[in-house]
């Protein structure tokens, strides 16, 4: 837009200083025909005694009769647009001066001078110039009126940034107090009523837990160092499994393993991110009696639930942050945005597929040095 | 026979003068150069007055063709002062055919295309 404003401008100004430079060329040119004509008439005079055509170092000219052919012509462009006063072709300026007394028959007389491009040098130098000052005015403008567009919903998400910051600062120790004291219970001597409730508080704390360890990374520990190792990705995903068994029976949801040894070099905290946000996606839409299958090969680790799927054409919108499909579901829609950050970082490569009603399958893959 | 002889020549010498006479006069010259021999302005200087108002072949040739079939003084190009010393002449008892070769001749006779340089 601002590119074909600037040439539509410089288009204008062009054709104005050409129509200029070509005013200064008609003064002068005149001059030449006005005395050229002043020589035909002599040489009318004098034909056909003398037949030599007056010539001049200054310009060429060419003598064309009432129905325009051609008398005589010094002139280096023969094509003539008779319909105009002046015009430059070819690099000529032509200057067409129609006689009122037809001197050996010429009703037109051409003068024809050379274009020194002087005036065109020095236009392109002010478009190249004021074009690009233009440009650059407008770019800044309109950087300036995203930004102003954009303000409200950027603060928007740094208040929510800031709001998960301060909060989740303070949630690890009590968390942690809950977590350990329900491990340390002893649910054997416990009346069932009892023990179901501890279930409970389990399957919350351990919800609330994840959401803690995916938030503290977005916000505080995503700058920290990594510490990469050779990890053994199949006690990493039994370990989680584990974790997360209690929360998926308690929706009736089985998991199914066929895991293979793998390695893997990266962060142990990070591959548990990724981890823990597949499998806990995968039991949190997943229906009641659903199963989810996790096959572990070297290079690669499918994640497959019997859930309630996602349309395609919003598979590639399930990476964004805050986004969620599912409003019936707790969380930040966040869970996503940072396995996508993670397997980036570490070049791993992530598929999905999904059928409405059917379930969703991930896959990440990738390759070991 | 001397006489006889004589009489023979000069009979062939005539038809070869007539015979001459007819290839090198064209109806141009027959016709237009023998009057205007008699006037001080030449043919030529009259056609420069044509160019000097009617510009092209066509209109030339135009322009002479209606003045010869009705010579007015406001149709010639010549000055009044010219027109009223020497007066203004007949209209052509030529055909249109033979006015059009006459004009032709005339037009190629002191036409300046191709003679600039």
């Amino acid at each position: 837009m601002v590119i074909f404003g600037i040439t539509l401008l410089s288009a204008f100004y062009y054709e104005s200083q050409k129509k200029l430079a070509l005013s200064n060329y008609r003064v002068m040119m005149a001059q030449y025909a006005y005395i050229q004509t002043k020589r035909l008439k002599v040489l009318h005079h004098f034909f056909p005694d003398r037949r030599e055509y007056p010539r001049d170092p200054r310009f060429t000219s060419a003598i064309y009769d009432i129905e325009f052919h051609k008398i005589f012509s010094l002139n280096r462009v023969e094509s003539i647009r008779f319909d105009e006063e002046i015009y430059l072709t070819n690099g000529y300026v032509h200057f067409i001066k129609g006689l009122d007394t037809y001197y050996l028959g010429t009703r037109y007389l051409v003068i024809e001078v050379q274009d020194d491009a002087k005036w065109e040098v020095a236009i392109w130098k002010d478009i190249a110039l004021y074009g690009t000052i233009a440009f650059v005015l407008f770019l800044l403008f309109g950087l300036y009126l995203a930004k102003l567009f954009l303000k409200p919903m950027r603060d928007s998400i740094m208040l929510l940034d800031r709001f998960i910051k301060d909060t989740t600062h303070e949630l690890n120790t009590p968390l942690s107090a809950i977590l350990a004291n329900i491990e340390m219970m002893d649910t054997d001597v416990m009346v069932e009523k009892n023990r179901k409730k501890l279930e409970r508080i389990n399957i919350a704390a351990k919800t609330v837990s994840t959401l803690y360890k995916d938030l503290t990374f977005l916000t505080l520990e995503q700058e920290k160092k990594n510490e990469d190792e050779h990890l053994d990705v199949k006690e990493i995903v039994l370990d989680r499994v584990e974790y997360f068994d209690i929360l998926a029976r308690s929706k009736q949801v089985t998991f199914s393993l066929a895991l293979d040894d793998a390695t893997l070099y990266m962060d142990r905290r990070k591959f548990t991110r990724i981890i823990d946000n597949l499998i806990s996606n995968a039991i949190k839409y997943n229906k009641r009696k659903g199963a989810i299958k996790i096959t572990l090969e070297p290079n690669r680790l499918i994640i497959e639930d019997s859930g309630i799927g996602i349309d395609e054409e919003k598979i590639p919108l399930m990476f964004d942050r805050y986004l969620r499909f599912n409003s019936s579901e707790g969380g930040f829609g966040i869970g996503l945005s940072i396995v996508k950050k993670i397997v980036d970082e570490y070049g791993i490569s992530i598929d999905v597929t999904s059928q409405k009603e059917v379930g969703t399958k991930m896959e990440i893959r990738w390759e070991n040095d | 026979m001397g006489k006889r002889l004589r009489g023979v020549l000069v009979t062939i010498v005539f038809l070869n003068g007539v015979s001459l006479w007819g290839e090198s006069e064209n109806i141009f010259e027959r016709n237009c150069v023998p009057c205007h021999q008699e006037l001080p302005t030449s043919l030529g200087e009259m056609f420069k007055s044509y160019l000097l108002v009617y510009s092209s072949e066509k209109f030339v040739k135009a322009g002479i063709k209606h003045y010869l079939r009705h010579p007015f003084k406001s149709l010639s190009v010549m000055s009044d002062l010219f027109i009223d010393t020497y007066g203004i002449k007949k209209p052509t008892h030529l055909t249109p055919k033979e006015l059009d070769e006459a004009i032709d001749i005339y037009w190629e006779k002191f036409k300046v295309f191709d003679k600039l340089k």
